[in-house]
């Protein structure tokens, strides 16, 4: 057996340019398939980190009726003493209690709907990373009626820092009240979508005009390691039956279900990737065997059998394309892990990118765990390549291949 | 004397529904072991499809053809590949070495084949590139030979199996006079000392000189068979 290895490995360099030209093509396939997925892994994970660190929160609790109709009268019972469980659990990184809301804000232009966030400007700022979005003003000064809004909701309604504006919403009793907020600070997330729709006020001056006292909406909570969600929600879930406890991947169906339909699009890209490096295999191996007519016939003539003929010539194609592979893995490795630091800039398409979310900067993740996988379907795709030319190297007649030139 | 091999009234037609070629008609021919005959005959005469049919490599139209009794003729595909490795030699004209093995991987093949064990093929391999006198290029591959001495690493290979007897189609077509008498040297050398069985194709009068017994084709028949 060590033989047939043998001579394969020695007749893919026969011809050690052809070779060379199809190890890289594999190479460079599986370099653009594994890039393209390195870089919508970085965009997504960047989105889910954004997601979750500026809107979500890892684990969110609401009182279950809360969440059907929005009715600022269904706060969750005991709030402030889970806030204060929560705080001293080791996996905890931070919690915040909020008071959320719809309603209309105004400026002496326009109006426009959205929500309304009432919170501890020191606890949220330990949860969300709005804070550091601030690009004019402050993340609330401290005084009374303080309003932090995105810079696309500044510009839709033609206000500046320090100017007035008016939020009008259904207080506890059913009555639509109004309150006046300075603009305090303006932020610039990544996601334009959500600067333009919510806004920030102190918990203690939404929860005056909503007449909702103690009461809270909505508890966030931060854990110090991301990748234990699921653990914690679990056990959360026991603890608090009559609440509803949410991950951030129940809170965010889309969200998970990307991520999902990521694993399934890079399949289906590497398999394409690969379907069309396939007819160059099947190409090579077919001019390599029909180049060797003699040598197939010889060797049948002397005695090598049909499933050896075609074992060797398996082989042949199963290195000469797995010779790509370890190249296109380097390579990868190199690439990705370069830019996974430094970011490929985007900036060009910097509006487009911002309304779905998106960052200006992607930093490709690189998926150790694709390579294995990748790697079996590129060997298994050399030996679908390697069929055809072998049974056409079965169907030569010895005594009509010796004599051919 | 055993017949190793007899051929009845074989016969092979190429082309039979356009224009048939009766490359080989109706040829009976019985070789006894340890024979050095050669086939002559001009081009075209048979001797090659007839060197094929009695080695296995292709199927007679007509005909038998039994190697100690057994009708190969009858033997599916498979069967034949394995008959072929266990009993029967080639020397091609044109050498068919494999050429990405060295001289005595090439003789080694043939063995590994027969799934002869590891020391066992390297040694023989070793005797036999010796026996063609080939000590020293045991290591050479096929394009560091010289055409004299790559069809010596062919016949050391066609050796290396214990083949029952040797085919050799026009085996010094391609030699120079003094590589094509150190071949058929070491053939007759073969042939006398090891009473190997030797039936080649050819056109070279220094081989029909040597060859003991001759036999003559002419349109795919035997016209003359003499033992000299």
């Amino acid at each position: 057996m060590n033989m047939l290895f043998k001579i394969a490995w020695r007749n893919i360099w026969r011809n050690r340019t052809r070779s060379v030209v199809v190890i890289a093509s594999v190479a460079v396939g599986l370099f653009a398939g594994m890039f393209m997925m390195a870089f919508f892994q970085g965009a997504i994970n960047q989105e889910i980190q954004s997601t979750v660190e500026t809107q979500l929160s890892h684990i969110q609790f609401h009182n279950p009726a809360f969440i059907a109709d929005k009715d600022v009268n269904f706060t969750i019972g005991d709030g402030p003493a889970i806030i204060g469980r929560l705080k001293k659990d080791a996996g905890v990184k931070a919690v915040s209690g909020r008071l959320v809301t719809t309603g209309m804000i105004s400026s002496s232009s326009t109006a426009a709907g959205v929500e309304i966030h009432g919170v501890v400007a020191e606890d949220e700022k330990a949860v969300s990373t709005i804070s550091k979005d601030i690009i004019e003003g402050s993340y609330f000064t401290g005084k009374k009626n303080e309003i932090v809004i995105g810079e696309k909701l500044a510009i839709k309604l033609g206000v500046k820092l320090h100017n007035k504006i008016v939020l009008t919403f259904q207080s506890k009793t059913g009555d639509l009240t109004a309150g006046s907020f300075r603009i305090a600070g303006i932020f610039r997330s990544r996601n334009s979508a959500f600067d333009q729709t919510t806004v920030f006020t102190g918990f203690d001056d939404l929860a005056a005009l909503l007449g909702t006292g103690n009461g809270i909406h909505e508890i966030a909570v931060m854990l110090k390691d991301g990748q234990k969600t699921d653990a914690f929600d679990r056990t959360l879930k026991k603890e608090y039956p009559t609440l509803l406890v949410q991950s951030w991947t129940e809170l965010s169906p889309q969200m998970a279900l990307l991520t999902g339909i990521m694993d399934q699009m890079m399949y289906i890209i590497i398999g394409i990737i690969l379907l069309a490096l396939m007819f160059g295999i099947i190409n090579t191996m077919l001019m390599a065997v029909l180049e060797r007519q003699r040598e197939f016939g010889m060797l049948m003539a002397i005695g090598m059998n049909k499933p050896r003929v075609f074992f060797m010539i398996l082989l042949e194609s199963v290195m000469l394309t797995c010779a790509g592979i370890p190249v296109g893995i380097l390579f990868t490795i190199i690439t990705v892990g370069s830019l996974s630091r430094h970011g490929i800039d985007l900036s060009g398409f910097s509006q487009a990118l911002s309304q779905y979310g998106f960052s200006n900067i992607i930093y490709p993740a690189l998926q150790q765990s694709m390579f294995l996988p990748v790697s079996l379907m590129t060997a298994f795709t050399a030996v679908l390549s390697a069929i055809y030319p072998a049974i056409k190297a079965l169907r030569f007649k010895p005594a009509e291949a010796i004599h051919k030139i | 004397m055993s017949h190793i091999i007899e051929s009845h009234n074989l016969s092979k037609v190429y082309n039979p529904d356009t224009i048939p070629v009766n490359a080989v008609n109706g040829v009976n021919l019985q070789v006894e072991e340890g024979e050095f005959t050669a086939l002559v005959g001009p081009s075209g005469s048979g001797k090659t499809t007839l060197l094929n049919l009695i080695g296995g490599l292709d199927y007679p139209t007509g005909g038998s053809v039994k190697i100690e009794g057994v009708d190969i003729t009858q033997m599916k595909e498979n069967k034949l590949i394995d008959f072929r490795l266990k009993n029967i030699g080639f020397v091609f004209q044109a050498y068919n070495l494999i050429p990405v093995l060295t001289a005595s991987e090439n003789v080694e093949f043939v063995m590994l084949l027969q799934k002869t064990g590891k020391s066992e093929r390297e040694q023989r391999a070793i005797e036999l590139l010796t026996e063609v006198g080939l000590k020293d290029k045991l290591n050479k591959r096929p394009s560091e030979l010289s055409g004299g001495q790559q069809q010596r690493v062919a016949v050391a290979r066609a050796l290396a199996s214990k083949p029952r007897f040797i085919l050799a189609d026009e085996p010094t077509a391609n030699l120079d006079s003094k590589s094509t008498e150190n071949l058929l040297e070491i053939m007759a050398k073969l042939n006398v000392e090891d009473k190997m069985t030797f039936i080649f194709s050819t056109h070279d009068q220094r081989v029909i000189d040597k060859a003991r017994r001759v036999v003559t084709l002419v349109d795919g028949k035997i016209v003359s068979d003499v033992k000299q």
